[in-house]
């Protein structure tokens, strides 16, 4: 029992050694705190949520298939991705200004965009760009599929906006014909059979005109609606059925009952066909051309803004690289001062001193997360909807498993720039491989594994889920990084043990 | 029985030793080709002050180190408390105190916070502020305190090693250079308190490069270059580094050359004689206690009126410098 209590007496003067060493230098404390805290302030205040707009000039020549007006209009109608500069038919003066920053970007129109679509394939516009951010090259690519997006969608508006016209005639026929059903109807039931003839060929002469005017009308008129025949929409079908009722074998044939209920089925059809087209008509173009669009709703608790969303990442990244410099800078230090050689000689054991060093660290780094913590939460209002205490546990497993990393580093480091160069190295493992800039699918999964030795990887995603989902921790994640703590704590004791204990 | 035995084999009868806290045989330190420690062997007797001088880069420090398991030899063997320093348990390692040749605590620390943090390194209770301020005091630190000690001088450094080495009252002190850049006033008091230690029953090995602190040990050891040239006791080191104890002769007249050749072919006379001035001259002779009266006889039958008469004692630093030039000679 002494020999335990003057093994907690040996750890103490760890714990108290490197608080007061720690406290001596207020500056670095103040930094500690401050500096995550207004770098999410000020990228919470700087942060803007909207695309980046693209000086944008268009390239087309004197003859081009579209007018200048019509480019000025999509480019306008862009305008929360494009800023017009102009429209210009000098190619080489457009990418002049390109490479001098005046633009940002130059869309050229296709040159004989006509005659290529005639010839069945598609015209090309040309996007240039002076990027060479990745992000930005994709953002470039991502707006010139928008931008042909758009062109083509003011081509189908074109298209519906002709349809509707052309539809005001189909409906003339259709009324035609409708009058003239009723007139054989009539002549039928009079006994007329001349009469019934003779308007059984002027309906038939209706039905042929409507075919003939009905076009893309009913394809875009079928678009709207969900097809039961996979080769024709229900307008298409019904036009058929109309043809194939009004070409049947001279209206005389059957008994009169028979030509009557024929006769009945024609006008019904093209009751119904009107009834379309007058619908067809009413129908806003643009509708026409996207009749669907999108819409997100989160079922998580909240919807928190990107900084809100950033700050349980940026606590657990300064954690980890606050335990993990302060650890590594710890021993090699130690050893530099030369105090390895009097731990060498007392009775203190590589347990006890690691002991000692990972409760002031992790009393340092709980002081500071604290502190955090109430800023972020206070006064930057980041929310925190789940349980407080869950949140300290993982804080104190991210703490301790990044202690562990930094003590071996410590202890395999000769001096203390090798020890903040390998600190250096896992914060810049822990900014690309964590999901901290960028989600952990977006890896190949073999290179996920780096993500998964990395402590930041899991405090982000722990601290997310508690703060931002108000959850419990995912007890697999916690347990797996404690696990790899309680692995570095096992390498780190072997390592100091060999280094206190072994002489040279 | 342990013996002091230097491998230099011309040397003074070794001196015999009981119930030896250290014993070193035959150690060697390589480091790479450089033979830093080179085949000594000598023991340390309980309850005594051993003392090892040498030049700077003799082999000291690393000796020390090898003493207290810091090093492990590259051949020999060391003992400690009947154990191999790199086999203590934690109770043995209790029971030393070492303090470094540099000062190896934290400069961001006060006194006080360095010595509380020795203190605790040797598992000393949390009643330990009255050791610590006797420690501080008796270094003349405790007005100093709450200074940082980035703060302090590099004597006052010296002070709070030396404070946190003795703290926690241990049975066998390594000092290496205790005294280097303190004054000689505090010295004097450190080698005091060494004593007062030594006579509670503390084993004390020490280095210094002050030859003339070697007076104070019972024991000392001279390196130099790695080897161990002699362990012995002060005044037997003088005699050896002579051959004899010396005497100061001094005549009313002057001293003629037929005289001093007379001198010289008395038998208890040794054959070395220094002019030390026109009418003196200093003796070489086998016991000074036994010469003088025969030396006064001798005069008084030449008729040679003796103006002074008294042993010489030479400094440490002649010792030294005697005991290394055959060193030194025989490059």
């Amino acid at each position: 029992m002494a020999n335990f209590f003057r093994g907690v007496i040996r750890a103490s003067a760890f714990i108290r050694k490197e608080i007061f060493e720690i406290l001596r230098q207020p500056r670095l404390v103040a930094t500690l705190v401050l500096g995550p805290f207004l770098i999410l302030f000020v990228f919470g205040i700087g942060y803007r949520d909207q695309p980046r707009s693209l000086r944008t000039l268009f390239v087309a020549q004197a003859n081009s298939a579209i007018a200048a007006q019509d480019i000025e209009k999509y480019g306008k109608s862009m305008s929360a991705f494009l800023v017009y500069a102009g429209v210009t038919d000098n190619l080489d003066a457009a990418l002049e200004q390109l490479h001098r920053g005046q633009v940002d970007l130059v869309i050229v129109e296709p040159s004989d965009a006509a005659s290529t679509i005639t010839n069945n394939q598609q015209a090309l516009f040309v996007l240039y760009h002076h990027e060479i951010d990745p992000t930005q090259v994709s953002y470039v690519d991502y707006l010139g599929w928008l931008f042909v997006g758009e062109v083509n969608q003011q081509v189908l508006r074109s298209f519906a906006v002709q349809g509707q016209k052309d539809a005001v005639n189909m409906h003339a026929n259709l009324q035609e014909a409708h009058q003239n059903a009723l007139a054989m109807r009539q002549a039928l039931q009079s006994g007329d059979d001349a009469l019934a003839l003779q308007k059984e060929q002027a309906l038939t002469g209706n039905v042929d005109a409507i075919s003939l005017a009905a076009g893309a009308t009913l394809g875009l008129l079928d678009s709207l609606h969900p097809a039961k025949d996979v080769n024709a929409g229900p307008a298409q079908s019904l036009l058929n059925e109309l043809r194939q009722s009004a070409s049947q074998p001279g209206s005389t044939a059957g008994t009169k009952d028979e030509r009557l209920a024929r006769v009945d089925k024609i006008d019904k059809d093209i009751t119904d066909l009107d009834a379309r087209i007058t619908e067809f008509q009413s129908i806003d173009p643009d509708i026409i051309i996207s009749p669907f669009r999108s819409e997100t709703k989160g079922v998580a608790n909240l919807q928190p803004s990107v900084s809100d969303f950033f700050a349980p990442a940026v606590l657990a990244l300064l954690l980890q690289h606050l335990a993990v410099t302060f650890a590594a800078l710890s021993i090699v230090r130690e050893r530099n001062v030369g105090t390895m050689e009097l731990f060498r000689v007392s009775p203190l054991s590589a347990g006890e001193a690691l002991f000692g060093k990972y409760i002031s660290y992790m009393l340092f780094g709980g002081v500071i997360a604290t502190i955090l913590s109430a800023l972020l939460v206070l006064a930057l209002h980041v929310p925190m909807l789940g349980n407080w205490w869950y949140f300290a546990l993982v804080v104190c497993a991210v703490l301790f498993t990044s202690l562990g990393i930094g003590f071996a580093i410590s202890i395999v480091s000769q001096t203390d720039s090798q020890a903040v160069q390998y600190s250096m190295i896992i914060l810049l493992a822990s900014v690309f491989f964590s999901g901290f800039i960028m989600s952990l699918e977006m890896l190949w999964s073999p290179v996920r594994v780096i993500s998964w030795m990395l402590p930041t990887t899991y405090g982000t995603l722990l601290l997310r889920d508690i703060a931002l989902r108000g959850v419990d921790p995912n007890w697999g994640l916690l347990g797996g990084l404690i696990a790899i703590g309680l692995g570095l704590m096992f390498i780190s004791w072997l390592l100091m043990r060999r280094l206190i204990m072994s002489s040279h | 029985m342990a013996v002091a035995s230097p491998t230099d084999t011309d040397q003074s009868p070794p001196v015999q030793i009981k119930d030896s806290v250290i014993s070193a045989q035959h150690l060697t330190k390589k480091f790479g080709d450089e033979i830093v420690v080179n085949d000594i062997s000598f023991d340390v007797p309980r309850a005594s002050i051993f003392g090892f001088i040498g030049p700077s880069g003799s082999g000291k420090t690393t000796t020390v180190r090898l003493l207290t398991g810091v090093y492990t030899p590259t051949t020999g063997q060391v003992i400690v408390f009947d154990h191999s320093p790199d086999k203590f348990s934690q109770a043995e390692r209790a029971r030393l105190g070492y303090m470094p040749q540099l000062f190896v605590l934290y400069p961001n620390l006060t006194v006080w916070e360095n010595l509380n943090f020795a203190a605790s390194l040797y598992g000393m209770g949390l009643f330990r502020g009255k050791r610590l301020k006797e420690a501080l005091k008796f270094v003349e630190l405790y007005e100093h305190r709450g200074k940082l000690a980035r703060n302090i001088s590099g004597g006052m450094l010296r002070r709070l090693s030396l404070a946190a080495t003795l703290v926690h009252d241990p049975q066998l002190l390594f000092l290496d250079e205790p005294t280097a850049g303190i004054d000689p006033v505090l010295r004097r008091k450190f080698w005091d308190r060494f004593r007062e230690l030594k006579d509670q029953g503390r084993t004390i090995f020490i280095t210094t490069q002050y030859v003339s602190e070697a007076d104070n040990c019972d024991l000392v050891g001279v390196q130099n270059n790695g080897k161990l040239l002699l362990v012995d006791t002060p005044q037997g080191l003088r005699q050896h580094a002579y051959g004899g104890e010396m005497v100061d002769f001094q005549t009313a007249q002057e001293f003629d050359f037929q005289a001093e050749a007379r001198l010289r072919a008395l038998s208890f006379v040794r054959a070395k004689t220094i002019r030390t001035g026109p009418n003196s001259l200093r003796i070489l002779v086998d016991q000074a206690s036994t010469a003088t009266p025969d030396l006064m006889g001798w005069a008084q039958q030449q008729n040679i009126q003796v103006k002074s008469l008294e042993p010489y004692v030479p400094s440490f630093e002649d010792v030294f410098v005697e005991l290394v030039r055959p060193e030194v000679e025989h490059g």
